[in-house]
């Protein structure tokens, strides 16, 4: 993912992650969240715009601030960030609608070379998963660090 | 190490903030949360990964 990039600050576990999206819509906060899943080592990845003012987080919100790429890019580098520091973690990905699931599809295949250099990655079809295939549509992702 | 260097490099350069500590033990997307647990529960990990 050799796109440009925000910088990206973290807490101490490396769980929650926030940026500044900045754009023809101004700046915008951005936070992604890996919470741990009734199984152990099974993590979601939540991703949305946080209201600076009321604290509050929206995953539903399209900023459309122009800069979605390296919006992406970054949300991405928080991937290796934290698995390198939860080596065995899996990923889910889910997007908030389908369009938002498209984006990411976009995303992965966009980068899929590189992706697949360092990651195990599937998409959920039909409540099965399966290796992720190009042009195919998914209702979610899984992914887990190569060792 | 310069901003293009910076840029190509796979992990992030990543300030550590402490104010976002508090952040980490709320869940900050419950919806989410809940529909991985639900394919946890139905579909499960996949088992070719599972089967090595």
């Amino acid at each position: 993912m050799n796109h440009d990039k925000y910088q990206l600050e973290a807490d101490r576990k490396l769980l929650i992650f926030e940026f500044t999206s900045i754009g023809s819509k101004g700046r915008v906060k951005k936070i992604v969240q890996y919470s741990e899943t009734n199984l152990k080592e099974f993590f979601n990845l939540g991703f949305g715009d946080k209201d600076d003012k009321t604290g509050e987080i929206n995953d539903a919100v399209i900023t459309n601030n122009g800069d979605s790429q390296k919006v992406l890019a970054t949300v991405a580098s928080t991937v290796y960030a934290f698995t390198d520091k939860y080596p065995n973690a899996w990923i889910y990905i889910q997007g908030s609608t389908k369009v938002r699931t498209r984006l990411y599809r976009m995303g992965i295949t966009n980068n899929l070379q590189e992706i697949r250099k360092d990651f195990n990655l599937y998409g959920l079809k039909e409540d099965k998963w399966v290796e992720f295939r190009l042009n195919t549509e998914y209702q979610a992702f899984l992914i887990q660090r190569k060792k | 190490m310069k901003i293009r260097a910076l840029n190509k490099r796979k992990t992030p350069i990543v300030v550590i903030n402490k104010s976002l500590d508090k952040m980490a033990d709320k869940i900050l997307f419950p919806d989410k949360i809940k529909k991985a647990n639900q394919v946890l529960k139905t579909v499960g990990l996949p088992k070719e990964k599972l089967a090595k």
